[in-house]
């Protein structure tokens, strides 16, 4: 055995670690607004409005907060860290059918557009459900008080198609958690699950997550709560 | 052939499509039924939500919103069952919401009309009584008698065009 030899054997064998790329709140909103969705897209099928509306809020609570924690939040969260411009974009995307590429800590630049898309996809549908006016006139948005009930039935319309496409953003973002884990061999579910992903303890060190602290989304965890509420009275006190 | 004249000729035959495609559809009286009624039951969403609207604002105009609505409400109610004769559904080739089932459970369908006749009197009473918190309950009586027949018998709208 040469000496070259023992030590890729060395390096094969060398210390993993877990590096932590989502925090707690990250991933909590993430799985909550999976749930959050689905339950508006059953409720909103079967007419189920009186939930429908529960449901609404949650989601417009967890897009908010979302928001919110994209300026405070941890590193990983912070959408100026993942949100690039077209060159950065192209040139991630032009690397895609390559098995070799490396792990990004965070969104990666493409995966960072279907965030974007997402959250502003999601927080269009929520406004329009918010002024939509249901068939009964029995179950509406709680700022249909503005609108007329034929503005909002036009509305409720809109916030239908709306969603529709919002599916087939969610179905891409699957497509791709698919394609990283069978092309690329890369589980990204993992992660979003636990927070944490295995790495050489090389590589560990110049990619640590900077944690933001629970108080933080705690206090934006209040102001959020006290607008969701003011949205759901009509801002009628 | 001069432009004019060509523009002329094509507004004739677009005439003369629309006429056709009017012809083929529209047959019976009962198409005629789809229409007027459509905006009447319009109106009745549009007066339920007028005085949801009026509980939401936390502050109620009795006189100028409830009471009216309410009145609305029960004088449209009291010839809904009129409005779906036999032939004025999807079949007709209309564009309608209505689906067969009302032709088809039409004793279940007729019981529903009356329940939300019922509601809507009594609707009226509450206006006329100025009890808000009989107006919320009753609210939502009214609600789940429209909301009862709609999900039987309308089809769920989200996927065709809007209503208008």
């Amino acid at each position: 055995m040469t000496s070259s030899d023992v030590s890729r054997l060395e390096s094969a064998f060398a210390d993993t670690t877990d590096l932590r790329v989502w925090d707690l709140p990250v991933r909590a909103m993430h799985w909550s607004l999976a749930i959050a969705i689905g339950v508006c897209w059953w409720t909103g099928l079967h007419n189920e409005l009186e939930y429908h509306l529960y449901s609404g809020y949650a989601i417009l609570w967890i897009v908010l907060m979302r928001l919110y924690w994209g300026v405070v939040g941890s590193s990983t969260a912070r959408f100026v860290n993942f949100v690039r411009g077209p060159k950065a974009i192209l040139d991630y995307a032009s690397t895609l059918h390559r098995r070799d590429t490396p792990h990004t800590n965070g969104h990666n630049a493409l995966g960072a557009v279907s965030i974007v898309l997402m959250v502003g996809l999601i927080l269009a549908v929520v406004i329009l459900g918010l002024f939509a006016v249901d068939v009964d006139g029995l179950y509406s948005g709680p700022l249909s008080i503005y609108v007329t009930f034929k503005q909002g039935r036009h509305l409720a319309h809109l916030h239908y198609h709306g969603f529709n496409i919002l599916l087939w953003v969610i179905a891409l973002h699957l497509a791709a958690v698919i394609f990283y884990f069978i092309y690329k061999r890369q589980n990204l579910i993992g992660p979003m699950i636990h927070g944490k992903r295995r790495v050489e303890a090389a590589e560990a060190c110049d990619a640590e997550m900077k944690i933001a602290p629970l108080w933080r989304f705690a206090i934006g965890g209040v102001v959020v709560t006290a607008i969701v509420y003011a949205v759901s009275i009509g801002f009628y006190f | 052939m001069s432009v004019l004249s060509f523009r002329c000729l094509a507004a004739a035959a677009c005439v003369a499509l629309g006429v056709a495609i009017l012809e083929a559809t529209a047959g019976p009286a009962e198409v005629a039924q789809i229409k007027p009624r459509q905006d009447k039951l319009r109106d009745m969403g549009g007066a339920l939500k007028a005085i949801n609207d009026e509980l939401k604002k936390g502050r109620i105009d009795w006189d100028n919103t409830v009471v009216p609505n309410a009145q609305t409400l029960k004088d449209r109610s009291a010839y809904l069952l009129n409005w779906f004769p036999k032939g004025s559904g999807p079949e007709s080739g209309a564009k309608t919401y209505s689906l067969p089932a009302i032709w088809q459970n039409n004793e279940d369908f007729v019981t529903l009309g009356k329940v939300a006749q019922v509601e809507a009197a009594k609707l009226n009473q509450v206006a006329i009584s100025k009890d808000a918190n009989a107006l919320k309950a009753q609210l939502e009586a009214m609600g789940k008698a429209c909301k009862a027949c709609h999900d039987r018998y309308r089809s769920p709208d989200y996927a065709k065009e809007n209503d208008d």
